[in-house]
């Protein structure tokens, strides 16, 4: 039974000796297995040595399992062919076998070809490197950017007013600015509203009702709620009055901020990174946890950059529209930015142990880009202005000048 | 334990007329090969966005099912590819489905699919055994597993047992303390946490210590529970599965894998202090010139403190993972043709687990695919199966079978079932 007799009359072809199952007992039943080639691929027959002479029973293509070759070199001591309903068939001979299946026409598949030949696998991991890094790079944010459309204003509302109360309870306090300055900067914060282009709508039809609230703490800040509410903290306002900046300095903040609702970046970044967890998790799932979290969060990181770009062109369009200068805001910008960098070089030997800390924790770092317009006070005191904090004095300059290089030119 | 069955190992007993042969499992893979099956898994999922997934599966399985060799024949997995297709794209759907509405804040829709979830969970274990054992075939045989949805629900009830001991739970504080059960009301409705705890009194604690127990007691026994079917209900042909573990044996493996993980988390809490002393020792003398690098020492002893934890865990993850094995594969066979044995020392398993945990640290996965054949390799040759009277006499007393749908491993595959092991 083990070893079937090879000389039995033999049809033409080659014939690879197997033993046959057929799904009613577990007793084999010795076989020689012809391969015929035919335009869709190569059909199998089975010659039954036990009545030679006998007609043999022949298996289309489609109706029999090919077991896949693993390895070139060392072929499997015994495979299984799966006949479906027929049983299977058993073959010793593997390499003859693989032989004749390649002389009968038989077409690996892909995943086939890339098991056994070392150029096919290399050949489809630089396409994989290519086509992930495509994807990262544009697919992510233009699916955020699509499907945010389905999100509706409702849930930014409630979201922010979660997070308002939540911030309320924690690192906000009430602000201190008199009365009369707070109305000041609304009434000049609703005249800009008033006067949106709308050439600038990225998504036609929301309509936000922007407001501006008036808090104090987190140093020198101003940030964006989505759904429209706009905070800016009283240390804001002191830093534009101590470096002599007239208003427009903090107009041109609060269009940024805008900026940031009307594209609906928070929005997008929520999106984002459910596309993008699911998308690296399906992919790089099999990886391991550390690759695709890695991946998400330098992804995340990547946009948060990006849209504070979107943001300053926002403003700069907005403010050349209202025909107010943007060279204040960059003033203020860097001014921040330096006292920020004294404060640092005061603190350093502390700053250089939380940035160990941050750097060793990167689960941290991902929680706060994922939330990020959520918690500011999980990045430092002015994320929302200098999240990128590297860029500044490029963002700084190119504000002050009116234009920027990364902007869609607009009609 | 049974003089008659334990006997027909080594050494045939003489009350069986019939010769018994002993046919040790092989596995014939390697590592270095099924790291290629891997990686072009893994190539062609991301290059499909993820819709590979169940032909990566099919790989997977059809790789490790054609490398073990049962009594010389090669196990062959048949699952059909386009229902497992189906079976991932219905996961899909339902995934995101279930994703919408939770971002969409649809309490009811959320609270439907969890609920669901929990009353199908059985359904969705049956259907995966089924499809598990259904896709198997060894010398043109079929596996089935023929347990009636019913025998699963039964054998479910401790599920619903843990909901029940939950329950009794929460009213059995509410009786003691009707002011605690509130502000525990108040505590669930205040995300923010301002109400006040409630005095924990030791009858209170009793009760929740109590409720602990029997779930653990529960869980343990709906693990019982489905092995003891699956194994019951199993059929090759017109044999089916034999079973002798009984719920005890269940609960002395657990017993025991507890005291393993106790044992490693006083060892290495014990490992760390004397660490930790040493570097109080060595801040205490640099504490004047660098003061800031006490953080950096703390936040490092933080992390690794964190990571030892998960590593003690391991271990004793291992060991009830070798202990369940060699329970199962030394106490079950088949009607009465066929019996296994096992002689997988759980020692060694546990050591390999933990060369394989780093060197998969180490590697940031890269060596899982190794690591995955050789703990398979280990387990699957421990394992003999000593056959009656030669192993070309079982019937197929089944005849035609409808295929399985897919969808039922593709939710098991979901929830962690892992096709493989």
């Amino acid at each position: 039974m083990n070893a079937p007799p090879s000389s039995a009359a033999a049809p033409p072809g080659t014939l690879v000796p197997g033993r046959w199952f057929d799904g009613l007992s577990s007793q084999a039943r010795p076989v020689l297995v012809g391969l015929q080639r035919t335009p869709k691929g190569p059909s199998l027959a089975l010659h039954p040595l036990s009545q030679p002479g006998a007609a043999p029973t022949v298996f289309p293509w489609g109706e029999v399992g090919w077991p896949e070759a693993w390895s070139e070199r060392r072929p499997q001591q015994r495979v299984v062919v799966d006949l479906r309903d027929q049983g299977s068939l058993e073959i010793d001979a593997v390499a003859q076998w693989h032989a004749a299946l390649a002389e009968a026409g038989a077409r690996p598949s892909l995943a086939e070809r890339m098991q056994t030949r070392w150029p096919v696998l290399l050949g489809v991991t630089a396409v994989a490197v290519i086509g992930l890094t495509l994807f990262y790079r544009y697919g992510t944010p233009w699916a955020a950017t699509e499907l945010t459309r389905f999100v509706p204003l409702s849930w930014e509302t409630s979201v922010a007013s979660n997070v308002l109360t939540q911030m309320d309870k924690g690192t906000l306090k009430p602000s201190k600015l008199p009365q009369e300055r707070q109305a000041a900067l609304k009434a000049r914060f609703d005249t800009l509203v008033q006067a949106l282009p709308t050439q600038l709508q990225r998504y036609p039809g929301y309509a936000p009702t922007y407001t501006l609230s008036f808090r104090s703490g987190m140093g020198a800040n101003a940030f964006a709620l989505p759904g429209g509410t706009v905070v800016m903290t009283d240390g804001l306002a002191k830093a534009a009055e101590k470096k002599g900046l007239s208003d427009d300095a903090l107009i041109g903040v609060l269009a940024h901020e805008i900026g940031h609702v009307a594209n609906r970046h928070t929005t997008r970044m929520v999106v984002q990174q459910g596309v993008l967890q699911m998308g690296m998790g399906l992919a790089l799932g099999d990886v391991s946890g550390i690759v695709s979290t890695g991946a998400s969060v330098l992804t995340g990181l990547a946009y948060s950059r990006n849209h504070e770009r979107e943001a300053d062109c926002f403003a700069i369009a907005v403010m050349s529209h209202a025909k107010l200068p943007t060279a204040p805001m960059g003033k203020l910008l860097l001014a921040i930015a330096q006292d920020e960098d004294d404060e640092e070089k005061a603190a350093r030997k502390k700053a250089a142990t939380a940035a160990k800390e941050g750097a060793s924790a990167p689960a941290e770092g991902s929680a706060s880009t994922t939330a990020e317009p959520k918690s500011p006070e999980a990045l430092g005191p002015v994320w929302s202005l200098l999240s990128s904090h590297p860029d500044t004095v490029e963002r700084a300059t190119e504000l002050e000048q009116g234009h920027a290089m990364h902007c869609p030119k607009r009609g | 334990m049974d003089h008659q069955q334990s006997g027909a190992g080594a050494a045939p007993a003489s009350n069986f007329a019939q010769e018994i042969d002993a046919h040790p499992l092989e596995f014939t893979g390697s590592g270095g090969e099924y790291f290629r099956v891997w990686i072009v898994n893994v190539l062609l999922t991301i290059l499909t966005l993820g819709f590979y997934t169940p032909w990566a599966r099919r790989r997977t399985a059809q790789y490790f099912y054609g490398h073990t060799l049962v009594a010389g024949s090669p196990l062959e997995f048949t699952a059909q590819q386009r229902r497992m297709v189906m079976g991932f794209v219905m996961l899909v759907m339902i995934t995101i489905a279930y994703n919408i509405a939770v971002n969409t804040g649809q309490d009811t829709a959320v609270s439907l699919f969890l609920l669901a979830g929990a009353l199908l969970a059985p359904f969705i274990w049956g259907s995966a055994m089924r499809f598990r054992l259904g896709s198997t075939r060894w010398r043109g045989l079929r596996l089935q597993f023929t347990a009636s949805w019913r025998e699963v629900y039964v054998a479910s009830w401790p599920v619903f047992a843990i909901a029940l001991v939950w329950i009794g739970v929460f009213f059995g504080i509410q009786y003691l303390a009707p002011e605690s059960a509130g502000a525990l009301q108040e505590l669930a409705a205040d995300e923010s946490g301002e109400a006040d705890l409630p005095t924990m009194t030791a009858a209170i604690w009793g009760l929740v210590v109590l409720g602990l127990l029997l779930s653990v007691l529960c869980f343990i026994r709906l693990e019982y529970n489905y092995k003891s079917l699956l194994v019951l209900r199993a059929q090759v042909g017109a044999e089916s599965g034999r079973w002798k573990p009984v719920y005890m044996d269940f609960i002395k493996v657990w017993a025991a894998t507890v005291a393993v993980f106790l044992l490693f988390v006083v060892g290495i809490s014990a490992g760390l202090a004397v660490l930790a002393g040493g570097s109080f020792a060595l801040i205490a003398g640099l504490k004047d010139k660098w003061g800031a690098l006490i953080f950096v020492v703390f936040a490092v002893a933080f992390i690794a403190g964190i990571f030892l934890m998960f590593l003690a865990s391991a271990p004793a993850r291992a060991y009830r993972e070798a202990r369940m094995f060699q329970l199962m594969w030394d106490n079950i066979g088949l009607s009465q043709v066929a019996r296994f044995k096992c002689q997988l020392r759980t020692g060694r398993y546990v050591l390999l687990r933990i060369k394989n945990l780093f060197l998969t640290l180490l590697t940031l996965g890269l060596y899982r695919p190794f690591a995955r054949v050789s703990e398979y390799r280990m387990k699957v040759e421990s394992v003999t199966l000593h056959v009656k009277g030669g192993v070309d006499q079982v019937a197929g007393a089944m005849v035609r079978q409808q295929q399985q749908g897919g969808i039922g491993d593709a939710l098991a595959d979901a929830a962690g079932l892992d096709l493989i092991g």
